[in-house]
């Protein structure tokens, strides 16, 4: 499809118009000869006096001269891409010669008397309309002088004067000369005025079709860059792996943002690094400098902080620890802007022009929407991932340990530490088998596991967290009793019920109550609270006097599931998978998840939770048949 | 004594249990407990086989030193016997499986499954290192 700016331009350079006035002032010089033949002859025929001799030749050499415009015109259309030009000279020379014939007409039926000397104006206003402002004051000026010259005629003699038609309504037969020249004067101001009306008219017209160009130029062009950015999006949704994603995401945008080149450096797990994670356009020694240290780049620290930032003309400024490199790529300007999703950055996205202020207002605009939605799509994909690899991750801790204990099996029941007698030797037998069935049992939950993550949230049900609470409480109070801990359990107002899967609020609250009586010295107390919020929410807090979690440890505690390996989680001591589960059931269900904590002195963690209003009537349709 | 071998596995338990075995069969046997470690001791002096283990501190740390072997003119000869306990349904497939993600650069020797047979460790063993001439 054609941009909308460029009918526009044809429409308002009247080049389309001109094209085809050619031809319809072909047609209507058929059916104007065709009627004037006509005409004269009835005139004839009602015993009018004009000389319809004359007037047949003339109108039958019109004929025949528009039968070679028609010839010409044919042969302009011709061409593949019609000249502009040609059909301007083509339209001046129709426009003269029918000029021409109307005064010949108009003498010899009867001069300016002649009543058809008012169709002058026709060809001032189809000049004024088609061709340019000079053009049509030029037409106007010989209009004035051929209508002088029949004046003249007509004074003077000197061609034989023709019968007037009919009365003429600007020049009354039977004048006196200075009445004919005030007429004339009347007429020559009319027909300056309406030169003047209509040129005036027409430029006004075009200036307003131009600056309908030009925003109708921005409106394509912003369309053009948010179909492109559409298209982006829907790209990035299909990535699978995240390097493809930001791959995409560089690519995507040296083409629609027409740069030389774009960069994406990610934040690493201690937000004290930048590292190039894509670079599109630029060479791989530009990503050889390695990762970027925050301390010591005020530049980055600035775009980290949220403010984007932009340089119009590198050279002039010295930002850079390796200027030469930056010179060495060709950028000339570049633009920069954090890449967040919320309050989280995540990095920093840059894109490089080798033109000197190439970035204006306009573009940080479309870039930070750019970044945004760049943003969204990193942060789905890595949960999308971190799904996947929490699975695999407690697998392998699964299995590692069973592996450990089959081989030392093997390793005594082949004899390499000592012969065993027939009773040692059946019962070591049966743990192996035992060990086998608990290796599928792994792999069965694994794969129930993949399963729903591949499926969505269609399984949930109203579930009562009271009920799950309750049955808890029977199980690990006598835990806590043992261990010389004191536990409480309240329960506030009126607990809202929760749209999930029982085993899943099972898991959320048996791991807090657990990890707290488990860290919990004897003597201590543990107090669970369940309560409902407003907004329709539950409020989970379970607050213990354990031993508390120091404070430069507390922000790593959640994100662990989001890095890609940290031992201290998995220690042999604890699989550590533990608040692991809880905040990916917490965000599975859309609640939110903190902790307060003092080393030493204790820790709180509050989950909030959405209540749902799909409570079943009957408590024996609720979560007991779930 | 025997051919040098030099277990890289972070499972403690395991390297034991590997030890004793190739002990039996009077093997000369080192440990490490990760990438880093592991390739310390390579350093240190090179061994006739290297038993690797996958996932360590990172969940491709067994692969990574496999790669920088493969890449060192000094150590790119070293066989490697990698051990595994992948998704069972990634380690059903078998070893090609992981050539076909890996692409054509495989660096490991050969490839055995979690948990370990003393018997099939000991002939995989052997059979490396008679192809290799080393014993």
């Amino acid at each position: 499809m054609k941009p909308g700016y460029q009918l526009i331009k044809e429409q308002l350079f009247f080049r389309k118009e001109l094209i085809e006035r050619a031809y319809w002032m072909i047609q209507l010089r058929w059916i104007v000869t065709g009627v004037a033949l006509v005409a004269g002859w009835v005139g004839h025929f009602l015993d009018l006096k004009h000389p319809i001799l004359s007037l047949t030749l003339l109108f039958l050499f019109v004929a025949l001269n528009n039968a070679a415009f028609s010839l010409i015109w044919r042969r302009l259309m011709a061409h593949e891409r019609p000249e502009n030009r040609k059909f301007g000279v083509f339209a001046h020379v129709q426009i003269s010669f029918d000029l021409l014939v109307l005064f010949c007409v108009i003498y010899l039926t009867g001069g300016i008397s002649s009543p058809l000397l008012i169709f002058v104006f026709f060809h001032i206003i189809l000049a004024g309309i088609l061709l340019a402002p000079v053009s049509c004051f030029i037409y106007a000026g010989c209009i004035l002088l051929a209508t002088a010259v029949l004046i003249v005629l007509q004074e003077t003699a000197l061609l034989p004067p023709q019968p007037v038609l009919f009365q003429s309504l600007l020049f009354p037969s039977a004048q006196s000369l200075p009445n004919v020249l005030a007429l004339y004067g009347t007429f020559a101001a009319a027909i300056l005025m309406a030169t003047f009306l209509i040129t005036t008219l027409k430029a006004s017209l075009r200036a307003k079709g131009k600056s309908l160009l030009t925003i109708s130029r921005e409106l394509d062009t912003s369309n053009t860059k948010l179909t492109s950015l559409y298209e982006m999006v829907r790209e990035m949704e299909l990535c699978t792996e995240f390097q493809d994603l930001i791959d995409s995401a560089t690519r995507n945008a040296v083409r629609i943002m027409g740069v030389k080149g774009c960069s994406i450096k990610l934040l690493d797990d201690q937000k004290k690094q930048l590292k190039f994670a894509s670079v599109h356009g630029l060479s791989d020694d530009y990503m050889a400098k390695g990762a970027i240290d925050i301390d010591q780049s005020p530049v980055n620290r600035k775009i980290l902080q949220g403010s984007f930032f932009t340089i119009g003309k590198i050279q002039k400024q010295d930002y850079f620890q390796y200027p030469e490199d930056v010179r060495k790529e060709g950028i000339a300007s570049m633009m920069c802007l954090p890449l967040r999703v919320e309050k989280v950055i995540l990095g920093v996205f840059c894109v490089y022009s080798d033109l000197d202020h190439y970035f204006g207002p306009e573009d940080v605009k479309f870039f930070s929407l750019m970044a945004d939605l760049t943003a969204i799509a990193i942060e789905s994909l890595k949960r999308e991932l971190n799904k996947t690899w929490f699975l695999r991750k407690a697998a392998h801790q699964l299995r590692s340990p069973m592996g450990a204990v089959q081989s030392m099996l093997e390793l005594i029941l082949k004899g390499y530490q000592g012969p065993l007698d027939e009773p040692q030797r059946e019962t070591l037998i049966r743990c192996r088998k035992r060990l086998t069935m608990l290796g599928d049992v792994i792999n069965d939950l694994l794969k129930i596991g993949l399963e729903r993550i591949a499926s969505d949230d269609t399984a949930y049900h109203a579930v009562d967290p009271e009920q799950i609470l309750t049955a808890l409480e029977d199980l690990y109070s006598p835990r806590a009793t043992d261990k010389g801990v004191d536990m409480t359990f309240i329960k506030e107002g009126t607990v809202p019920w929760v749209l999930a899967d029982e085993r899943m609020i099972d898991d959320l609250f048996s791991n807090l109550v657990g990890n707290a009586i488990k860290y919990t010295p004897s003597g201590g107390r543990v107090t669970v609270t369940l309560a409902g919020e407003t907004g329709h929410r539950i409020r989970f807090e379970v607050a213990d006097t354990g031993i508390g979690i120091p404070e430069s440890e507390q922000p790593r505690l959640f994100s662990e599931f989001f890095r890609a390996e940290n031992a201290k989680a998995f220690k042999e001591e604890g699989t550590g998978l533990g608040l692991v589960i809880v905040k990916e059931i917490t965000d599975r269900l859309k609640g939110t998840l903190s902790v307060e904590s003092t080393e030493g002195e204790g820790t709180r963690f509050t989950c909030l939770l959405p209540g749902t209003t799909k409570i079943p009537q009957t408590a024996d349709t609720g979560p007991d048949k779930g | 004594m025997g051919a040098d071998i030099l277990i890289i596995d972070d499972d403690k338990d395991l390297v034991n249990t590997i030890r004793i075995i190739l002990e039996s069969r009077g093997y000369g046997v080192r440990a490490a407990h990760n990438g880093e470690e592991g390739h310390a001791a390579i350093l240190e002096k090179i061994p006739d086989l290297i038993i690797l283990d996958v996932m360590m501190s990172t969940d491709t740390d067994g692969f990574d030193l496999a790669f920088k072997l493969k890449n060192s003119p000094h150590h790119r000869d070293i066989p490697i016997l990698m051990l595994s306990s992948f998704p069972q349904q990634m380690a059903e497939k078998g070893p090609e499986s992981f050539q076909h993600i890996l692409g054509e650069g495989w660096p490991v020797t050969e490839f055995h499954e979690k948990p370990i047979d003393p018997d099939d460790l000991l002939e995989a063993v052997e059979d490396i290192l008679r192809e290799e001439g080393r014993i």
